[in-house]
């Protein structure tokens, strides 16, 4: 008889270990806010033990995101169960229409007024801006200088036809391996099927325009304009290291220019933290992509990504309170632009960070020369499992540029039905 | 009476030392499975929806009129193929070579052994990187113009996949081998002594000996190995992604996604977790049938001593 009370008694604690917690009582506030760069997570948490020795407010920091950790997914799983953050981040309407059931109206926040990029859908405001980032073709700046090229020149095809050529007869002498760092391979599609895409959508459109969009949305493709588009994206694979072009990843692709073996790089102004960690002092500019024949004056610039609060949350004051303090605090200031390093979104900001290509980034964005960023307009899917796969083809050599320009083509016009 | 007690005690500890594998088995397995089930069925989508509805067999219908699924069930079949040869011929060669009279063949056993213990993920990034930075420098090295002038391996959909094998079979080898060697140990010494003394050469006593001997130990390694092949997802993830584009029916996919991948991205990048749902009841179907046929075709091979 003992050994089977022994038994039970064990078996009793294996299934009570999960049993006991939450015990009551009057707890301190807590929020846990989720987001998905994974890059700010160690500046974020610093932020948020000193927002809770000053406001009594602790402030749960979990980060997901990079190669690791899908933010959609993890949200996902502690939705089902029942364990869903109170602040969350959302990238565009997609994600929008996936959380709407729970994403609250934020009419009436102070900060509202101080920024242009607050994240609206049908008029009523749902997302605060995490910070402005932005893209066009990044380059080194002292090899243009060495090879005699003025970036001013770099506004169409034909200028960029001119520079590369001439970039390309100088490789031995600018101990360049390419003339441009450039990725499609596979787990790289965000590079070619999100932001170069973009060009396509947008470069030489204004701001708000939603034409090209749109008529494309409804398998109307405008001919002139995809054609000229795809021969800019021949243009930068064939003058890409082939290699990094099909089967590189982030790293090696951004290494290429930090480390000067590539006067371009595709990429935007999140590689401050690379060209810092490698001691990068030459200087850098961003000019805008020659998708057009005609000749176009800006960068695409936008919030890449907003803070929503879930209205089922407990604390949804405190979730408010936390936002607006970022904007409006010293520390929150201080953690935007200093400790995250990222390009605030806030007009009442007047810090400056030190990256470069953010810099360069804030000083389009100042110029007011900026194009927007649409193609969230598209499904993920459309983008990666569709659009993706017709650049690898371009870029592996399986297809020509006129294959290219009719499989687009037809993938607009099934994605309309 | 004493002998009733004494069973009832015996069955209540019986069910006792069974109630947590049971507790577990039930609740991360058979609940799941019954949630997935039911889910595949309706318009979930995993996210904070209004209400979820019953769709019937829609999803079904849909994951086989997905191109993509097809590719990826043929992709599958033809890596789960090769991957069978490969792996159980490397890992029988291996076991061989250390159930021989070589010297320090404990040493190799650990060391082939040694890369099943490395996770998934890393050995992929890891096989990524000699891929991609290691071979050119030595085909450049060798001076072989082919390769310098082609795409990198991991750039095309069938070296890609290739390259695949290659890494499954270097991470399990070793694990099948331990089989392999525990079965040929076990092979009676007596036996292959007669033979010998009766006449037969090695290739004879191989066949007609060693073979049928081990033939359970075969049952147990297909099984594994083809299970494993048709679930492969972490390698398939970190070293080649969905891998190089390809055509198929028409339409520009991913070439080297795996099935369990396909599933994986219809949920995260298709945001269709129901359609995903399904696909994963198809593939349960599938991994079922082809098992069941490979573990009857193997008992008949057995031998009884």
């Amino acid at each position: 008889m003992k050994r089977v009370l022994a038994l039970v008694a064990v078996f009793s604690l294996v299934l009570g270990v999960s049993g006991c917690s939450n015990n009551g009582g009057s707890e301190p506030v807590e929020i846990t806010l989720a987001q998905g760069k994974p890059e700010i997570d160690g500046a974020l948490k610093e932020y948020a033990t000193t927002y809770e020795s000053k406001n009594g407010v602790k402030v749960n920091i979990v980060s997901c995101g990079g190669d690791s950790c899908q933010l959609g997914d993890k949200l996902k799983a502690d939705y089902q169960a029942g364990n869903m953050p109170d602040i969350f981040q959302i990238q565009g309407i997609e994600d929008y229409n996936e959380w709407k059931e729970i994403i609250m109206s934020l009419e009436g926040s102070d900060w509202m007024e101080d920024t242009s990029l607050t994240y609206y859908v049908d008029g009523v405001p749902y997302g605060f801006p995490v910070t402005v980032e932005g893209w066009g073709l990044a380059y080194n700046k002292d090899l243009l200088d060495q090879a005699g090229i003025d970036p001013a020149t770099l506004v169409n095809y034909d200028g960029y036809v001119a520079a590369f050529e001439k970039l390309e007869s100088m490789k031995a002498d600018l101990g360049i391996d390419s003339v441009v760092s450039m990725a499609a391979g596979p787990g790289m599609y965000w590079v070619t099927a999100d932001h170069n895409f973009n060009s396509l959508l947008s470069n030489g459109v204004d701001y708000d325009d939603m034409s090209v969009v749109d008529s494309l949305l409804a398998g109307d493709v405008d001919g002139t304009r995809l054609q000229e588009y795809g021969n800019w994206v021949n243009l930068l694979f064939k003058y890409a290291d082939k290699n990094v072009l099909t089967a590189g990843g982030y790293s090696d692709q951004v290494n290429a220019f930090v480390n000067q073996k590539a006067v371009f790089v595709h990429q935007g102004n999140w590689i401050d933290g690379d060209l810092a960690n490698a001691g990068a002092s030459f200087n850098i500019g961003i000019a805008p992509q020659g998708s057009m024949k005609e000749d176009t004056n800006g960068i695409f610039v936008a919030a890449p990504s907003f803070y929503v609060i879930n209205k089922d949350s407990k604390n949804v004051e405190a979730a408010k309170q936390f936002l607006s303090d970022m904007v409006y605090t010293e520390e929150g200031n201080d953690y935007i632009v200093n400790k995250a390093g990222m390009a605030p979104a806030f007009k009442n900001i007047t810090l400056k960070p030190t990256g470069k290509m953010t810099n360069a980034v804030i000083d389009w964005n100042n110029s007011g020369n900026i194009y927007g960023w649409k193609q969230y307009n598209f499904s993920s899917s459309f983008r990666t499992d569709t659009l993706g796969p017709i650049y690898n083809q371009l870029a592996t050599g399986a297809i020509d540029v006129n294959k290219f320009v009719e499989l687009m083509t037809q993938a607009f016009k099934d994605n309309a039905k | 009476m004493q002998s009733f007690v004494r069973k009832y005690r015996e069955n209540l500890s019986f069910w006792l030392f069974l109630a947590p594998a049971l507790l577990a088995f039930t609740m991360v397995i058979i609940v799941p499975f019954l949630f997935g089930l039911y889910y595949s069925f309706t318009n979930w989508t995993g996210g904070a929806q209004a209400s979820i509805e019953w769709v019937g067999f829609a999803n079904y219908v849909k994951a086989f009129q997905d191109p993509r699924f097809l590719y990826s069930t043929i992709i599958t079949i033809v890596y789960t193929s090769l991957n069978l040869i490969l792996l159980n011929v490397v890992a029988f060669s291996l076991a061989l070579l250390v159930t021989s009279q070589l010297r320090l063949s404990t040493l190799y056993r650990a060391g082939f052994f040694l890369p099943n213990v490395i996770g998934g993920i890393i050995l992929g990034y890891i096989w990524q990187f000699i891929f991609n930075q290691a071979t050119p420098l030595l085909f450049a090295f060798i001076g072989s113009d082919y390769f310098v002038n082609n795409l990198p391996i991991l750039a095309k959909a069938d070296t890609a996949l290739l390259a695949l094998v290659i890494v499954s079979t270097w991470q399990y080898a070793g694990y099948i081998m331990m089989i392999y060697v525990a079965a040929l140990q076990n092979v009676p010494k007596d036996l292959i002594e007669a033979a010998k003394i009766d006449g037969a050469n090695a290739w004879q006593r191989f066949r007609n000996i060693t073979i049928p001997m081990v033939a359970p130990a075969f049952t147990v390694t297909l099984f594994l190995t083809l299970v494993n092949s048709f679930k492969q997802f972490d390698v398939n993830v970190s070293l080649t992604g969905s891998g190089p584009a390809v055509n198929f029916m028409g339409k520009p996919i991913p070439g080297v996604e795996l099935l369990a991948q396909n599933i994986s991205n219809t949920g995260s990048v298709l945001r269709d977790n129901a359609l995903a749902q399904s696909k994963a009841i198809i593939f349960f179907i599938v991994l079922v049938v082809f098992s069941l046929i490979q573990v009857w075709i193997s008992k008949k091979r057995e031998v009884e001593m």
